[in-house]
């Protein structure tokens, strides 16, 4: 049956139950991943072993299934006695993935000033400091928000693989009523519209930011 | 064309002309290789305080190289730089070999009294015209707000801007870029002005609202040496003109002197090719 | 080296499961170009109408977990009377999910060519489509190929999720070797190197094509 009024007024506090487990993962995988990330990209840049360090780290992340990676934190990781709980392994892999992404992202927005502009600052009398904090990193900043919207949007949708791992997020909790009504259609809208609800305020929020940033490009 | 009233720049520009010519800049024996290639091999030049000296010489002959070096945006392998007295970049010591060169913070601290304009304007996107011009004195010199903004709407107004001050650069015209570059450069009461080509990235009909701000500077006192292949302007603006080619400085003089009548045969073979090039 | 002997049993198997997932990621990316080259140009050439159905199909799969997708076609196709093998449905959800992808990576390969070619092009007398032919075409295509290539990876490492609902390839053959050898960190870690030279391949000739296009060749 479709659009059972009973069965969806039972089956909304659940998912909102469940969303709020993937709200918590995203938010802090993001924030997380902001710290990492840079620590990361600023490693990547700079001389020595530390680049080439954080430049297998980026390249081993970026290019294997984060559900695998999820696997050999959970799994993996209680078998040599170092458990984690399924929400933490999943946060874990969550941050270890998308650190890599998000020092690209800083990567790029770094290599995106025009060096022309480290000369004008220096022609003015500017340390390093005041060049970096003045001229460098407002513009570093305006020019990653783009791509770290898209990469909010992207953590958000990756939560649901912690399905995958017993955690009870909205995707584990929607796979559970799936299996224990015949409401499949009911649950797979009120399961979309969560998730359209979370990325549609994680994209108008960072629109909002962007726009308080904003200067004539 | 720019409206530009002589008596707003000289209370704008602090006149040196009324000062002993002491000299401003001094270049001693610099020396500068890419690699291989040697862009600048033994370079003196002094500049007094007030003089207008206009570099020119064909591509690739060290000009814009030369103009780096003063402020130190590029290293040198060999040779001293003074500002005013006050050495930039490296310090003297008992030989020419023993120089010393100084730290980042004591290079960026010297810059400031080197103002330096670029081909390519080089604003800050990111801050309005007002903003742009006022960045520096605050951060760098500590002025405070007020008295920063106050000087550089006068700047603004000498370079014909006065409306332009809340826009971002990407709003402005080629030649308004050029100018708010001017100003900014400036709004540090630098006691030289570089400039690098500033008309070279330019639409023909607005080099002379560039140009006009340059010569305003000039009438106003300001040292300056200037990077150009305009030589009409040249002629106009110049003290002296220093003709560079293959790194070295091949002649120098007067304008009409080395325009008219240079004394070598290179000088004449580079005015030669650039007449036939500009002849209607 | 005793710990990984696991490993050396279970390696046929695993490759073999890199086989399926090589096969399965081949037959999506194949549909799905077709439909993101279909995308694009509705969107970029359609009247107002198209481009508004293109534009809320984006938002809905922007939105969407690939996961939700895949759980629920493998729920929702049986209802629907539809009579598909697995292996299809998920190459189907694949194409139309990457479609979405990949007609942003099209449109703004087409988009970022200069004005100055489009008005070269008419200049010439050229009529729409043989400008589109000889000029824009051959160049949008060649701005697209980089990030065409970095998402044909990405949709490598998410043919993993199809373990989740119970297909098998090499994410659900790893699994299954866990289970027997009860060693996940070395199974795991084994398919993670696999994933990674498929897709580290990928994205070293993805590098390669963007230094070609930076060249402009």
């Amino acid at each position: 049956m479709i659009f059972d009024p009973n069965f969806i007024a039972r089956l909304i506090p659940a998912l909102i139950e469940g969303a709020e487990v993937t709200v918590e993962l995203a938010i802090l995988t993001f924030v997380i991943c902001l710290v990492w990330g840079l620590v990361l990209a600023l490693a990547n840049s700079a001389q020595g072993p530390s680049s080439w360090i954080a430049g297998i780290y980026i390249q081993a992340v970026r290019n294997t299934p984060l559900l695998i990676q999820m696997y050999i934190i959970y799994f993996g990781f209680s078998m040599i006695g170092f458990g984690l709980s399924g929400f933490n392994s999943g946060l874990l892999a969550l941050c270890i993935q998308n650190g890599g992404y998000v020092a690209e992202i800083y990567r790029g927005g770094l290599q995106s000033v025009s060096p022309r502009q480290y000369e004008a600052g220096r022609a003015l009398g500017m340390r390093r400091s005041t060049l970096y904090r003045i001229v460098i990193i407002p513009q570093v900043v305006a020019r990653i928000i783009p791509p770290m919207i898209n990469q909010a949007i992207s953590i958000t949708k990756d939560t649901s693989q912690v399905a995958a791992i017993a955690v009870m997020d909205v995707m584990k909790v929607a796979q559970v009523w799936v299996e224990s009504s015949a409401n499949t259609y009911d649950v797979f809208l009120g399961v979309a519209v969560v998730y359209l609800v979370l990325t549609s305020a994680v994209s108008i929020a960072g629109r909002l930011f962007e726009h308080k940033l904003a200067f004539a490009q | 064309m720019v409206d530009i009233s002589s008596d707003v720049s000289s209370r704008v520009i602090e006149p040196q002309t009324a000062v002993a010519r002491r000299p401003m800049l001094a270049m001693d024996e610099v020396s500068k290789r890419f690699g291989s290639l040697e862009v600048l091999r033994n370079i003196s030049l002094s500049v007094s305080a007030g003089e207008v000296v206009v570099v020119i010489g064909p591509s690739g002959s060290g000009k814009t190289t030369l103009l780096r070096c003063i402020n130190m945006l590029e290293d040198y392998e060999k040779g001293i730089v003074v500002i005013d007295g006050e050495p930039i970049g490296y310090r003297p010591g008992a030989t020419p070999d023993q120089r010393q060169r100084m730290s980042e913070r004591e290079i960026a601290a010297a810059r400031e009294h080197i103002g330096m304009v670029f081909q390519s304007y080089n604003l800050f996107p990111h801050m309005t015209v007002l903003h742009n011009v006022t960045a520096a004195p605050i951060r760098v010199k500590g002025v405070p707000r007020a008295r920063a903004e106050e000087r550089a709407r006068e700047l603004l107004a000498m370079v014909g801007l006065s409306d332009k001050m809340a826009e971002y650069p990407a709003r402005l015209s080629g030649g308004q870029q050029q100018r708010v570059a001017i100003a900014r450069a400036l709004a540090m009461d630098p006691k030289i002005m570089l400039f690098d080509e500033v008309t070279s990235a330019l639409d023909p009909e607005l080099v002379g609202e560039v140009l006009a701000a340059m010569q305003e500077l000039a009438r106003a006192g300001m040292t300056m040496v200037v990077v150009t292949h305009e030589m009409s302007f040249a002629r106009d603006i110049a003290d002296r003109i220093v003709f560079m080619d293959g790194g070295v400085i091949v002649e120098q003089g007067k304008p009409d002197q080395l325009l008219f009548s240079p004394t070598t045969e290179r000088v004449r073979a580079f005015l030669r090719r650039y007449n036939d090039r500009y002849r209607i | 080296m005793k710990e990984f002997a696991p490993l050396l049993h279970g390696y046929w198997y695993l490759l073999r499961g890199a086989g399926m997932t090589v096969l399965m990621a081949a037959g999506s990316i194949v549909p799905a170009t077709v439909c993101g080259v279909l995308l694009a140009l509705a969107q970029v050439f359609g009247n107002q109408a198209v481009r508004s159905i293109v534009v809320a199909y984006l938002f809905l799969i922007r939105g969407i977990p690939l996961l939700v997708l895949l759980t629920f076609t493998y729920y929702l196709l049986p209802l629907t009377g539809i009579d598909l093998p697995p292996f299809w449905g998920v190459v189907m959800v694949f194409a139309f999910y990457y479609a979405a992808f990949m007609s942003e990576v099209f449109r703004a390969g087409i988009l970022s060519l200069p004005r100055a070619q489009w008005d070269a092009a008419r200049s010439l007398g050229m009529t729409q489509r043989l400008m589109l032919q000889i000029v824009i075409f051959p160049q949008a295509l060649r701005l697209a190929s980089p990030p065409f290539v970095s998402l044909c990876a990405n949709l490598v490492k998410a043919t993993s999720l199809v373990s989740i609902v119970g297909l098998w390839e090499l994410t659900m053959a790893s699994r299954e070797i866990v289970e027997r050898t009860l060693a996940p960190f070395q199974i795991f870690l084994g398919a993670a190197v696999v994933y990674f030279c498929i897709c580290y391949t990928l994205a070293l000739y993805g590098r390669y094509l963007e230094r070609r296009v930076l060249q402009g060749h």
